[in-house]
């Protein structure tokens, strides 16, 4: 027998996980770098406290989100320069990045509230736009629950809709010859372009929004999962069949599994379009949600709250595609990594 | 399974012309059980074409397969068969390969203690929650072998399993795969492109020559167990099957 030397499994998972983060997280621990961002977050701190203002702002929300960075920072330093584990690595990789973030916080500061080089009611300053999320911090969470429920309940059914629809179609020949021809003449439709009669035939508005959503996203995922489950070896088909599997078993452990990188990527195609779905739709029907506010705002001439809006956002929507990056790193586990 | 009996098999394919292709021609075999025959020819003798005809994968044009006199017609768990790259599931551990045919016959409550015994005799302990691009092709190799033979089948088709292995890795696999056959008694099928292993495993080689693929000889092997690779009476046998394998040059 040729075996290898075996580490115990736990070992192996860890320095498995120690050699992705390098990977990923490639750039070399720099204690100058570390306290090079540092310094930038306080600079940027002195600079707002000490420079004069010509707009008419309030700081204070600014002020503790940039105490709050700067611990933050501080805590990935410590540990990162003394525990020699994921966050020394994590934290040598962003270095640079976060002392140049300090370098732009303070570059926006100067260009709008401090010296208004570019000008209120259209451009307006981070600190600022962080006030107005504070102000309006009851209102914005109620908009985010709410944008956050409608889009994940349109996704779940728009995917799902277009892994069935996928599936039978990439296996069933019979299937495809008969649906794949209305695949292609609805499925290119925007989305968008059916929204003034979902708004009339839907009942509620809230079902026309589902609508529209699951609607940009069900076509992606088909068109891809059929791509998926055509891409599949035949050898997989044939030793399936050799050991014994029914075609139920063949659908769930083979098909589905061999698709499921395909799958992925239609997934991550409609990603995008559902966020401009959900956005779009909001502004037009609903009475709740961040597309509903940026709408709202629009109205009311007031901008700093459509900044505020899409800070929110830019970070909701960065948590769901980490969430989903994460997803598929678990589900496609098994493939060899490609860097 | 007594008797696996091919019987006047032509398989024919048309090219893109519409040319008339004869992969085999006018084929009869007749295995009894525990053999363990070696299929050695060319590429494009169709070698792998008979091994798929009796897995039921392919069906002949013209003539039958049967077992017991029960014609083939579909695969079968009782028919297992080890592709040239294994094919292990790339999404499933090893040990959920090997268990997968376990699992989809028997269900849940499949025998785990089967898939254990195979694991430790493949040399696969260590490697259990290892996926297949994880570990080297040999072990693959073996685990392929385990998730076929795990199923007990009744005759077990081998189409060149080691066929992208090195020469070290080759012998190791050839010696699991004797092994495998002398504790089982499992009839087996070999085809391969390779005269040492055709002569090492095989009690009867079946010498194929290609366009059309036509069964040339059927020769019994006269070595006895356990066989060695470098004994005189093993390169003078590899002698005889390789002039019968050196077609033109033997007819010239």
């Amino acid at each position: 027998m040729l075996d290898a030397v075996t580490l115990s499994k736990k070992q192996r998972s860890k320095a498995v996980k120690q050699d992705k983060a390098e990977t990923k997280y490639w750039k070399p621990w720099r204690t100058s770098w570390n306290i090079l961002s540092l310094a930038a977050v306080i600079a940027a701190y002195v600079e707002n406290q000490l420079v004069p203002s010509q707009e008419l702002v309030n700081n204070g929300a600014y002020k503790w989100f940039l105490i709050a960075y700067f611990i933050y920072l501080v805590a990935v330093y410590v540990i990162g320069a003394v525990v020699h584990g994921r966050i020394r690595v994590y934290g040598g990789h962003f270095a640079q990045l976060n002392a140049v973030l300090g370098l732009l916080l303070i570059g926006q500061d100067l260009l709008t509230e401090k010296f208004a080089v570019i000008k209120l009611p259209f451009f307006v300053s981070f600190a600022q736009i962080l006030d107005q999320i504070k102000t309006d911090q009851k209102l914005l969470i109620e908009s985010t629950w709410s944008s956050l429920g409608l889009w994940l309940i349109s996704f779940i059914i728009g995917t799902l809709i277009g892994v069935v629809l996928g599936l039978f179609m990439g296996r069933y020949r019979q299937f495809n010859y008969w649906s794949f021809p209305f695949l292609k003449v609805i499925g290119i439709i925007p989305a968008a372009a059916w929204m003034p009669l979902t708004m009339v035939i839907f009942p509620t508005s809230y079902m026309a929004e589902i609508f529209l959503i699951a609607f940009a996203v069900w076509f992606p995922v088909a068109f891809m999962t059929i791509g998926g489950v055509q891409s599949i070896s035949t050898d997989y088909f044939e030793s399936a069949k050799t050991l014994g599997f029914s075609e139920f078993q063949i659908l769930r452990k083979v098909v589905i599994p061999g698709a499921l990188p395909n799958i992925f990527i239609g997934i991550f195609t409609a990603m995008g379009l559902s966020f401009t779905m959900l956005v779009i739709s909001e502004m037009i029907g609903a009475k709740v949600g961040l597309g509903w506010y940026i709408n709202w705002a629009k109205g009311v001439g007031n901008y700093t709250q459509v900044y505020a809006a899409i800070v929110i956002m830019a970070v909701l929507f960065s948590v769901i595609f980490s969430f989903l990056n994460k997803l598929q790193e678990y589900a496609l586990r098994w493939r060899q990594r490609s860097n | 399974m007594v008797q696996l009996s091919v019987q006047n098999v032509n398989r024919i394919l048309h090219d893109n012309a519409g040319q008339r292709i004869n992969v085999l021609e006018d084929i009869n075999l007749s295995v009894g059980s525990g053999e363990f025959i070696s299929i050695i020819g060319p590429s494009g003798c169709g070698k792998t074409t008979l091994l798929r005809l009796i897995s039921g994968l392919d069906r002949p044009e013209e003539g039958k397969v049967t077992i017991d006199d029960q014609l083939i017609t579909r695969p079968d768990v009782s028919r297992g068969y080890v592709f040239q790259h294994g094919s292990l599931f790339p999404w499933e551990t090893i040990r959920e390969n090997i268990s997968s045919g376990l699992k989809a016959v028997h269900g849940r409550h499949y025998d785990k203690k089967l898939v254990d015994h195979y694991i430790e005799l493949m040399g696969l302990k260590g490697f259990e929650s290892a996926y297949p691009h994880q570990v080297s092709g040999g072990m693959a190799q073996r685990a392929a072998l385990a998730r076929s033979i795990v199923l007990r089948p009744e005759l077990l088709l081998l189409d060149e399993p080691m066929g992208a292995l090195d020469a070290f890795t080759r012998a190791d696999v050839q010696d699991v795969i004797q092994r495998v056959w002398k504790q089982t008694k499992t009839t087996m099928i070999l085809v391969t492109h390779d005269i040492d292993e055709a002569i090492y495993l095989g009690t009867r080689i079946v010498v194929m020559t290609p366009r059309p693929g036509r069964i040339k000889e059927i020769v019994s092997n006269p070595l006895t167990f356990p066989r060695d690779r470098t004994s005189n009476q093993f390169l003078e046998f590899r002698r005889e099957i390789q002039d019968k394998l050196n077609f033109g040059v033997a007819e010239n």
